[in-house]
């Protein structure tokens, strides 16, 4: 769900910019180091970005019809971690807002915040967390996906309510009204993404595991013991 | 994902105008609206930028229609909250929903309007640069803003992929839909989630076969695009500027103007 042009009034698109600086500023660094150090890894996250570029610009099969584009930022953070999705999202929505007319310029800011630092980072530390207790990976995954996806459209709602409080019951009231009418398309919407997303893992580690050992996303042994279970 | 605007920017009429007076032109329309506290101005900017769209950059009609209707349904949503959330001013409407009573006021209406304008214009605007501006001038554009080189050639990677894989994921639709493959729900779910596995293998395949291709050509670090010579044109920067200006114009005169 992107903020569209022009909806965002004047102290709060400057002030999500600001919010969302300091995460791109940490995604930058750490892709200029991987420019440095690791040049081999730069192809594969420009084809990465374009992945999720594509990704969420295809329509989902889904029951409500409007809007229903998955958000594709789970599934990098998984491989990427949280800071460089951040940067790959900010590209993206640069390209979502030029080249498919969703979203906007003035409300980049709020929505690489929701899209591309607040759902990735969620999405990660279930994926981290989630493998450390040693959870099952396509339980983890689906809510990983599923869950970065929700928090996504929470954290649009919340940002349409600090720049729209109600009258009586101010951000608050605001807030449940922005996110129960959200909620119509995106709750179906983030239980789709979220098999879809494990769906795709599952054929990942199916047909190229050595990708996922690569980026150090499962160890060796995990991709054994997953694919031994399938068998 | 059929409106790839990009397609559209590499011919239309404005298409040999500088890069640098079109974003000026696009971005000056935003900031003007996005600040103005009457919706005459975004209304206007709005409407203009949509004449200058279709008639001077001869972008065709339906399509432009039919853009416009993408941030509909998400406007629509949003305006009804602030139509009955946010207050101030005379009662003009109740409705009582569940036992709950939403009343919309004299400035909650007038509120929505605003913001439902400046989305209006300030898509207008953003339809403006895309449908002008193709991606590939943004590229140079944003290296004279200095922004980090890093940045700006993953951006160029991404955008040459974008095309590869909207290929490759066209053709593989077309394949599921041949077999059946979007017959129902639950198939719908199994063909869509093969089709963004199979997408992001081929995308990590063709990411190692460049990775090869530009080792072989010496890649260290540094992509160097040659540039052609830009001028601007002073006709062009006048009727821009007087654009600018009557915009700004009517957004101070007409400052807290509201319809209702």
């Amino acid at each position: 769900m992107h903020i569209m042009e022009g909806f965002l009034p004047s102290p709060w698109w400057q002030l999500w910019f600001i919010i969302s600086a300091p995460f791109l500023i940490i995604g930058l660094y750490q892709l200029k180091r991987l420019f440095n150090e690791k040049r081999d890894t730069i192809p594969l996250l420009a084809v990465a970005g374009a992945f999720v570029f594509v990704l969420s610009s295809l329509k989902l099969p889904s029951v409500t019809g409007s809007c229903s584009h998955p958000t594709g930022t789970g599934l990098g953070a998984i491989l990427f971690g949280p800071f460089v999705t951040s940067i790959l999202g900010l590209i993206v929505l640069i390209y979502q807002a030029l080249f498919l007319a969703h979203g906007g310029l003035t409300t980049l800011g709020a929505n690489v915040f929701s899209m591309g630092i607040a759902g990735p980072l969620l999405a990660y530390g279930i994926y981290r967390g989630g493998m450390k207790v040693g959870l099952n990976i396509w339980v983890t995954v689906f809510l990983a996906a599923a869950l970065a996806d929700l928090f996504t459209y929470v954290v649009t709602s919340f940002q349409l309510a600090l720049a729209f409080p109600a009258a009586s019951g101010g951000i608050w009231a605001s807030f449940l009204a922005f996110g129960t009418i959200f909620a119509i398309t995106q709750v179906p919407l983030a239980i789709v993404e979220g098999v879809i997303i494990a769906l795709v893992f599952k054929y990942i580690i199916a047909i190229r595991p050595d990708i996922l050992v690569k980026l150090k996303v499962l160890s060796q042994s995990m991709v054994d013991r997953i694919r031994g279970s399938e068998a | 994902m059929e409106n790839i605007l990009d397609d559209y920017a590499h011919r239309n009429a404005l298409r040999d105008v500088d890069t640098r007076l079109k974003l000026a032109l696009g971005v000056g329309a935003i900031l003007i609206g996005i600040f103005s506290t009457t919706p005459l101005s975004p209304l206007i900017i709005g409407l203009s930028m949509g004449v200058i769209t279709v008639a001077i950059a001869r972008i065709p009609f339906r399509l432009y229609i039919g853009l416009l209707a993408i941030p509909v349904s998400f406007a629509a949503m949003s305006g009804i909250v602030i139509l009955f959330m946010t207050g101030g001013g005379d009662p003009l409407w109740t409705v009582t929903i569940f036992g709950f009573s939403f009343i919309m006021t004299t400035e909650s209406l007038n509120l929505a309007v605003l913001v439902t304008c400046r989305t209006f214009g300030g898509m207008s605007s953003l339809f403006f640069i895309s449908l002008t501006t193709p991606a590939v001038e943004l590229f140079s554009v944003m290296r004279d803003l200095r922004l980090p080189k890093e940045f700006v050639d993953l951006s160029m990677l991404i955008y040459r992929y974008i095309f590869v894989l909207i290929g490759e994921a066209i053709a593989m639709h077309n394949a599921q839909v041949m077999r059946n493959g979007y017959s129902g729900f639950r198939r719908s779910i199994y063909a869509f989630s093969m089709l963004g596995a199979m997408l992001f293998i081929k995308a990590w395949e063709k990411g190692e076969a460049l990775l090869v291709a530009m080792d072989a050509r010496c890649y260290d670090g540094k992509l160097e695009v040659m540039e052609g010579e830009r001028h601007l044109d002073p006709k062009g920067v006048v009727s821009v500027g007087c654009y600018l200006c009557f915009c700004s114009a009517i957004t101070i005169l007409c400052a807290g103007k509201n319809f209702f």
